[in-house]
């Protein structure tokens, strides 16, 4: 996945990850892996209430709504792209998946629908202005998540309504000791890697987002392949909303504005550049694991509030220093003589 | 709007029959012919929305008043300045403001005092002074409410306890206040215990967030005997955390809606310690304002109070002033607390 033909500063920022890809694969969800082992160490050594059956029965749940919106961003990033758009599309989702049906049951299949049509055309402005007219993607989805809320106020004014029983039951449900949600994360991570990774449209999905000017040269139809991402990214926001809807019973009608950093911090933790190329799908999902338990740990530290956004916004940084600095340049200028006998980190 | 002027025809109609409202205009309508407005500092829940329509339902009362204009400033503080300006320009006679922005929104009010309008803030304290910025603040004593929920918790909880307090966002003037009218109550007697961050736990009254933060205290503190809350309505998605914890749901001592009402009555048979107290959520706050407004700008006689109280209403335990109410039928979203009869809310929240 060569970075030849992107623009200077794009090889030069490129350049500070030289291993392979497949090797940063692998390193972005060892990295993931075991900073979320450690945690849960840590919850168990210092905050043991954090890791309790209770604790752990609300915190799944919201880690997979999570999860789920980090596959979604995942998507996009791969594409050189990011979505801010997340905050409206959720929240436009969400209050249609709970104000249409009205705590009536029959109507919460329609409701889904009409979600799933509102995430279709999101997505589409996102990627026709994004694909076709080659906007800027931090201003295009800025303004897309302006309409989208404009949606969310003109359908619900604001007002938050109830979930519907059937839709609760789903996020309240627990299978074999281990709440529906988390099997709803699981299987759609499953998903999306398989035809990612495993299918030729993945793989030229790939293929564009790391390298658009060669996978144009090959034949690919780079534009669809770009806008695309915007749309599979909203029909996965809009899952994630149902399934957050169906964990808050009473959800505000800006729930979205919850996920718009955590997403993107889970693909920056999970080991994605934000250049585009490949995505470790895997590492985005460990990586919403790993901040929805960091949130509960730093609860149950009894911390003060200032406390606790300092605790998450240091991971952050320390996730991001992970992958962004080369930290075999850093330890040769620190100790010039014995840079030799470091190993990489 | 269309509702909202449908709820206010019903409101009017509903004056007509059944009180004296509109035969006689109350003593705060003067005889002055006014136009009046009202602006909001952020106007988008359900809460805001009742409390718009309580206030027109009042403006109606009074003949002379013969327009209301309202301006929401959707959470935009630059906003809700221009819309304080613009309604001077329009040249109202009197204006009622919610200071959602506090001091931001002081120049604003100050200039519309200097342009001659009737300028009443209410709720939020903009700083400034009666007289000198602006007429009259209408404001609320919430360190009350802190102090019924503590003798309330001395009733039900003689022997003392664990108290679990949750509140808006962190250092919100309303919970401070509130945590203080507590302490007030309950630390002279030395049984209780206030449990959790202090001075409370913060929720920034975000349903998701208090459903982590719950659960949080749930695991970490194995009694729990008492939950203190100003937004009753955001607890009913985290209080079944107890029952996943196998645990009974405490006290609770609260503000009032129909969705918590209704919670309470799903709830309280299979949780034996789950007992009710709420105060209003005070939607009718915005009628005093109306009134001292009204009563300035159109030469009626003054109301006898510039604090709109604390009211206590409902109390699972004596069943007074209410006993815990829900009405099934009609959306979780409304405030049975408030004048604005129920149906009406629900039209409003329906849209």
């Amino acid at each position: 996945m060569g970075s030849d033909t992107r623009t200077v500063g794009q090889t030069e920022a490129k350049a500070v990850v030289p291993r392979g890809s497949r090797n940063v694969l692998s390193r972005g969800l060892a990295t993931v892996v075991a900073a979320t082992g450690l945690l849960f160490l840590l919850s168990e050594l210092v905050a043991s209430s954090s890791v309790t059956r209770g604790t752990l029965l609300t915190m799944f749940p919201f880690a997979s709504a999570l999860a789920i919106a980090g596959l979604g961003q995942t998507l996009v990033v791969m594409q050189g792209g990011i979505d801010l758009s997340i905050a409206g599309g959720l929240s436009l989702y969400v209050v249609i998946a709970t104000k249409y049906p009205a705590g009536v049951n029959s109507r919460l299949w329609p409701a889904i629908g009409i979600a799933v049509g509102a995430a279709i055309i999101a997505g589409l402005v996102n990627g026709f202005l994004i694909g076709r007219m080659r906007l800027n993607p931090i201003v295009a989805t800025l303004g897309t998540n302006a309409l989208l809320f404009g949606a969310v106020l003109w359908y619900s004014a604001g007002i938050p309504t109830t979930t519907t029983a059937r839709l609760s039951r789903v996020g309240g449900g627990v299978w074999l000791g281990i709440p529906i949600p988390v099997y709803i994360a699981v299987v759609t991570t499953a998903l999306v890697t398989v035809v990612i990774k495993l299918t030729p449209v993945g793989r030229r999905f790939e293929g564009v987002g790391a390298n658009a000017t060669s996978a144009f040269t090959a034949g690919i139809r780079v534009r669809r392949y770009a806008g695309g991402a915007y749309v599979w990214a909203q029909l996965l926001y809009c899952l994630a909303a149902i399934v957050h809807a169906s964990i808050v019973n009473q959800p505000t009608a800006y729930e979205g504005n919850n996920y718009l950093l955590p997403s993107v911090a889970a693909v920056v933790l999970g080991g994605t550049s934000l250049l585009g190329g490949r995505g470790n799908l895997v590492a985005t999902a460990v990586a919403a694991l790993f901040l929805s338990q960091l949130d509960q740990f730093v609860l149950a530290l009894g911390v003060s509030y200032a406390a606790r956004t300092l605790v998450q916004a240091g991971a952050l940084a320390v996730g991001v220093a992970i992958y962004t600095i080369d930290w075999r340049v850093v330890a040769r200028r620190a100790f010039p003589r014995r840079a030799s006998t470091l190993a990489p980190t | 709007m269309l509702i909202v002027a449908l709820g206010c025809i019903a409101v009017m109609v509903s004056a007509t029959s059944s009180s004296a409202h509109t035969d006689k205009a109350p003593s705060w309508c003067g005889p002055k012919k006014i136009t009046l407005g009202l602006t909001d500092g952020f106007g988008g829940n359900s809460w805001r929305l009742v409390t718009t329509a309580s206030a027109r339902s009042e403006a109606a009362k009074c003949p002379s008043v013969s327009s209301l204009t309202y301006a929401d400033g959707q959470g935009n503080t630059q906003k809700a300045i221009s819309d304080i300006q613009g309604m001077v320009a329009k040249g109202v006679n009197a204006l009622v403001v919610f200071p959602d922005a506090g001091k931001a929104i002081l120049p604003a009010l100050t200039s519309a005092y200097k342009a001659g309008v009737i300028t009443v803030p209410y709720r939020v304290t903009p700083g400034g002074k009666a007289g000198v910025n602006y007429n009259v603040f209408i404001d609320t004593p919430f360190v009350n409410a802190g102090k019924d929920w503590g003798n309330w918790i001395k009733q039900v909880l003689p022997n003392g306890g664990n108290v679990l307090m949750l509140s808006g966002p962190q250092g919100n003037s309303q919970g401070v206040e509130e945590n203080k009218g507590l302490h007030q109550v309950l630390d002279p007697t030395h049984k209780y215990k206030f449990i959790g961050a202090q001075p409370f736990e913060v929720t920034n009254w975000d349903p998701a967030l208090t459903q982590k933060v719950l659960s949080a205290d749930i695991a970490k503190y194995s009694k729990i005997d008492v939950i203190v809350s100003d937004f009753g309505p955001s607890l009913v998605g985290a209080l079944p955390e107890f029952t996943k914890s196998h645990r009974s749901i405490p006290a609770l001592a609260t503000s009032d809606g129909n969705v918590l009402g209704c919670f309470w009555q799903k709830n309280h048979a299979k949780n034996p310690t789950f007992k009710l107290f709420t105060v209003s959520t005070q939607n009718d706050h915005a009628r005093l304002a109306i009134d001292w407004a009204v009563a300035l700008a159109t030469g009626g006689k003054k109301p006898s109070t510039t604090h709109f109280p604390a009211l206590t209403f409902e109390n699972s335990v004596t069943g007074k002033p209410h006993p815990v109410e829900c009405q099934a039928s009609l959306p979780g979203d409304i405030y049975l607390s408030a004048e604005l009869p129920a149906k009406v809310q629900a039209k409003l929240v329906k849209k």
